[in-house]
């Protein structure tokens, strides 16, 4: 497989040779052009404004200037032709500089103040600050040059508008002397024949800039060129439509066949695209098993629905690829002008954000676009964008909330609690995140990831807290159920060298499931001597029974429980019930949520319970601000622990 | 037309070096338009400038101390190698200027291109390429001042002189003769054309974090290479964190970690094509008192740095890459090639140790066994993205048409 790197690197290759060969197909375009304009003009007949429309699709200049040997002072130039006009008949002499531009040299200019022929310039019309691209072009049976000029403060001309205005001057100058030589005719045909090469270049450079090469489809660039037309040619109150085609499980097919069977069923899909649109209708490739269908022209919403519809019962027949039966489906978008978008961008994005609800009610299906419900869909299509992103490039970090033992006076443990930090720098809770990373199957990376900053807090905290102290890392009741997860995951907890230091908060109600977590894999955790909390303990459906046959290393009293105990009897009598439930079994109980200090006072005199967790000893921090923090503010609650011990 | 041709030898004495040196380029014709000369940091500067000056009189030149050797088409060569790369070239234009930097890196260079432009006779023209060779330490200021002239409508291209120990004993080499502290600009109209290429290569390792204070004074966000914190951690802490504590060794008594850290440096992020980020490399040199990192690159407040890796085998293979991509942007592509010029980090040239035979394969094979001539050096830099920039453990490779 190729390496990450050696795609970045196709990539930027691949983006640079789509890039030269739109530019060349540009300037092959160009070329012809002024060529073919050259050829046709009549001997007296001025062709400049032709070639300066030409010229200015490409070099995109504000003025120009065509000067021809002067015939009355060899040492000079005269202006024969300009935009603005206002500039015909001015007068340059020949310097050093002009002589090397009338012997083949094509300039940018840095500044024009270094050339002697502007030195001696009086116009109001022209600057020596504007940026000018000088090229040699023989006018008429004259010698001559053009200045291509911009307006003073524009980007100067850069390298690929000499090497463009190289061959323009080429030709041009060729073309201008078959106008008027003695051969004209043996000239002109021989430049003719160069004229068709060169459109044959010019066709198929065309074609592998605006085409995908598998499919011979539009490809993403020409799409969008097509659309824009489209939008420009509409009638009044003209409608069209963007379709959005995503193959469903198609990389299942790439993965359990091969690429090439992967490519031969693009290519049959296309064809079977193709058969169900009309001549009007653009299908393009933008790349994958991504199509998008322009529809066009359509006056009627249903005629829309129709065409639509057929394509997704057309792409659900079977195809027969390389002797191997296939079946697909796509999940379809749909965009409509000008309700859903006025412009190409809008039109495609809204299109996708259609299929991608498609997508996730069900495969083979339709949607259209609708700003109410895509809106929601569009926020959170980017959100998962967004988190896919942050995981892939790790954008997160651990704060860890201190657990104390209120009868020792100690800290003897900490929760790691996943934060994202989004593009901005904003500090995201797990509440914003998790269930999207879940459904995503982002979660175990996540999960990784805290386990890496969990052993690198460790090294941190040592200095301070001692090395007994244990950091508790949340398993969701969809991992704590997979086997191949928690498998992997107890290596790597293994691995780190630091298992003992470690304990897994699992919900209650992931711990009574018999299969696997009770049979394979709490087993598995009691061997590598990682300890397990039972978390958010209350909230579940565990029955005694159940509970007698899971060893654990403590239990954690859901903070619902916790919340004003001192205030309510009902809580009361629970803990009391969780404490002795506790002392049977021999877990430890972690009272969560201690947020006032009535709730600790109530813990520490009417309960045995030793462990507490909650805002009021330490809210959740990032390491060094934890370390800070403790070492400026644990004096306060060892002295109220003081008071509490000697009342 | 252009031709292109390399002549590397190697001696410890720089005057024997220098007298087989000119028997290699006897033995050719050659009537040079440019000289590009790059040796080990244990040779002569003055000798060699000396044997230049009477070899060819008025000849722009440019070049100096490159890490242990140099490479070519042949192979790479010891620590007592110097090798020339002559551009013969009757019907372009060519230039060179060169100054100590200065107090004002900036102002400096734009000053030594418009000198290296009145050298060439070619005052006021936008150049096909400009080249240049300084002392590491303010590389994007020389950047800066370049750019205040040309902006990105031609690429600059170069390298920071190294020395082979990393102990500052770098040097530059100018038509004026040798600095320590120097800038060399030179200025290229080829009538061959030049393609040219500039790339890292690395991954990002998933770790990041944004540099929240850089040594100075002053308010605002300040730019510099000695990173003091990153997310209000220090910094060289943070990094050693994210490459799993490889510098525990070294974090109490801090020092050079050059070697330590080509497999790992930083990126910062450099823009995207079709949606995926390019990373632009910075490689940190040392760790400074205060668990502090400096670096061989600018990074500045606020930015996002991120934790790269690398790969030695990759480290070999993408010289030719790069090679291979200078030379496809000729017109005619590697069919048109006359010859290239190779600048290769002296930090990877360490890490790839004895694969490094392999670089100079590579290399030759992309160019289809034409001259070139490759240095090694403590910074890179070039034009990418369309912009141009420095950066670290990058490759950057000029192609000269025929």
């Amino acid at each position: 497989m190729e390496s990450k790197e050696t795609l970045r690197e196709a990539l930027l290759a691949a983006r640079t040779t789509i890039d030269t060969l739109r530019t060349e197909n540009a300037h092959a375009k160009l070329l012809l052009d002024t060529l073919e304009t050259l050829l046709v003009a009549d001997f007296d007949h001025d062709p400049f404004a032709e070639i300066f429309t030409s010229l200015r699709s490409v070099f995109s200049f504000t003025g120009v200037k065509v000067l021809a040997a002067d015939e009355s002072a060899p040492d000079s130039l005269i202006c024969v032709a300009a935009d603005p006009s206002e500039l015909i008949g001015m007068r340059w002499p020949v310097g050093t500089f002009f002589a090397r531009v009338l012997n083949g040299r094509v300039t940018a200019a840095l500044t024009n103040e270094k050339f002697e022929e502007w030195q001696a310039l009086d116009s109001r019309l022209l600057s020596a600050d504007q940026p000018v691209l000088y090229l040699p072009m023989a006018v008429r049976d004259r010698r001559g040059l053009l200045m291509l000029l911009r307006d003073v403060g524009d980007e100067g001309f850069d390298r690929s508008h000499v090497a463009l205005a190289r061959k323009f001057s080429v030709l041009a100058s060729a073309a201008f002397a078959a106008l008027h030589s003695r051969q004209r005719e043996e000239e002109s045909q021989r430049l003719r024949q160069l004229t068709t090469k060169l459109r044959e270049s010019e066709r198929a450079l065309a074609y592998r800039a605006n085409y995908d090469e598998l499919t011979g489809l539009p490809n993403r660039t020409m799409i969008e060129e097509r659309v824009t037309t489209a939008i420009r040619s509409l009638p009044p109150k003209g409608h069209l439509a963007l379709a959005f085609i995503d193959l469903d499980n198609f990389k299942r097919v790439n993965d359990f066949y091969n690429h090439s069977v992967g490519d031969g069923l693009l290519v049959a899909v296309t064809e079977r695209i193709k058969a169900s649109i009309r001549s009007s209708d653009v299908l393009a490739r933008l790349g994958g098993d991504e199509f998008v269908l322009l529809i066009t022209p359509t006056e009627q919403v249903d005629h829309i629905k129709r065409a639509v519809e057929r394509i997704t019962e057309q792409l659900k027949l079977p195809f027969m690829i390389e002797g191997n039966e296939l079946f697909t489906s796509a999940s379809i978008g749909v965009s409509i002008f000008p309700d859903h978008g006025t412009d190409y961008d809008a039109l495609r994005r809204n299109a996708d954000v259609a299929m991608y609800r498609s997508k996730k009610r069900a495969s083979g299906g339709i949607a259209y676009f609708d700003a109410t419900a895509d809106d929601t869909s569009a926020t959170q299509m980017q959100q998962e964008q967004r988190l896919r992103a942050a995981v892939r490039e790790q954008r997160f970090r651990c704060a860890f909330q201190p657990k104390i033992d209120i009868r020792k006076r100690a800290l003897v443990g900490f929760e790691a609690l996943i934060r994202w930090i989004d593009e901005k720098g904003l500090v995201r809770p797990p509440g914003h995140f998790i269930g999207m990373a879940s459904d995503l199957g982002l979660l175990d990376d996540i999960t990784g990831f805290v386990l890496r900053e969990a052993v690198a807090a460790l090294g941190q905290f040592d200095p301070v807290f001692g090395g007994r102290t244990r950091i508790s890392i949340n398993i969701a009741a969809k991992q704590a159920s997979n086997q191949a997860f928690m498998e992997s995951f107890i290596d790597g907890i293994a691995a780190t060298g630091h298992a003992e230091r470690l304990m897994l908060e699992i919900t209650e109600e992931a711990m009574i499931q018999p299969d696997p977590f009770q049979s394979e894999i709490l087993p598995a955790l009691r061997q590598k001597g990682i300890s397990v909390s039972i978390d958010d303990f209350g909230t579940g459906y565990s029955s005694f029974s159940v509970l007698a046959d899971i060893t654990a290393d403590e239990l954690k009293v859901d903070r619902s429980f916790i919340s004003a105990i001192h205030q309510r009897s009902r809580s009361q009598s629970i803990l009391k019930a969780v404490e002795s439930l506790g002392s049977a079994l021999g877990l430890p109980i972690v009272a969560e949520g201690v947020e006032t200090a009535d709730e600790l006072n109530f813990l520490f005199r009417e309960t045995g319970i030793s462990m507490v967790q909650g805002y009021h000893i330490a809210r959740p921090m990032f390491p060094k601000d934890l370390i800070d923090h403790w070492r400026a503010h644990h004096h306060r609650l060892d002295r109220d622990l003081s008071v509490l011990s000697a009342a | 037309m252009v031709e292109v041709r390399s002549y590397v030898v190697s001696a410890p004495e720089t005057e024997a070096a220098l007298e087989s040196l000119d028997a290699k380029i006897a033995a050719s014709d050659v009537a040079p338009s440019l000289a590009y000369v790059f040796y080990g940091s244990g040779h002569d500067d003055s000798v060699i400038h000396a044997f230049l000056s009477r070899r060819f009189p008025g000849l722009p030149v440019i070049g100096g101390t490159s890490c242990a050797g140099v490479m070519n088409e042949e192979r790479v060569w010891d620590a007592h190698s110097i090798g020339m790369l002559l551009i013969e070239d009757s019907d372009g234009d060519y230039g060179a200027a060169a100054a100590p930097l200065g107090p004002d890196a900036a102002a400096t260079a734009a000053e030594l291109l418009t000198r290296a432009l009145d050298n060439a006779g070619c005052a006021g023209e936008l150049p096909e390429l400009i080249w240049i060779y300084q002392a590491p330490g303010r590389e994007e200021q020389t950047i800066a001042g370049l750019r205040s002239i040309v902006g990105d409508r031609c690429p600059i291209i170069g390298g920071s002189s190294a020395d082979d120990t990393v102990a500052g004993d770098w040097r530059q080499l100018g038509p004026d003769g040798p600095m320590t502290e120097g800038l060399v600009v030179a200025v290229l109209f080829s009538s061959g054309g030049i393609g040219f290429a500039f790339q890292g290569g690395y991954e990002p390792t998933g770790k990041s974090g944004v540099v929240s204070h850089i040594e100075g004074d002053g308010t605002g966000p300040r730019s510099g290479r000695k990173v003091v914190s990153i997310d209000d951690q220090p910094a060289a802490q943070v990094y050693n964190d994210w490459i799993g504590g490889m510098l525990d060794a070294k974090m109490a008594e801090g020092g050079n970690i050059l070697a330590d850290t080509t497999m790992f440096p930083l990126g910062i992020d450099n823009g995207e094509i079709d949606g995926v980020t390019q990373y632009l490399l910075v490689h940190p040199d040392a760790v400074t008192p205060g668990a502090g990192l400096s670096t061989f690159a600018t990074l500045t407040e606020g930015t996002r740095v991120y934790g790269m890796c690398g790969n030695k085998q990759r480290l070999v293979e993408r010289a030719g890459r790069v090679a291979a991509s200078a030379a496809s942007a000729l017109d005619g592509g590697v069919d048109n090639l006359a010859g290239g010029l190779i600048v290769y980090c002296a930090g990877c040239k360490l890490a790839v140790g004895d694969l490094m035979a392999g670089v100079s394969g590579q290399v030759a094979t992309s160019f289809e066994g034409q001259p070139f001539l490759g240095c090694f050096t403590f910074g890179e830099q070039g034009h990418t993205l369309s912009r141009n920039m420095h950066g670290n453990l990058m490759i950057s490779a000029i192609a000269f048409g025929r």
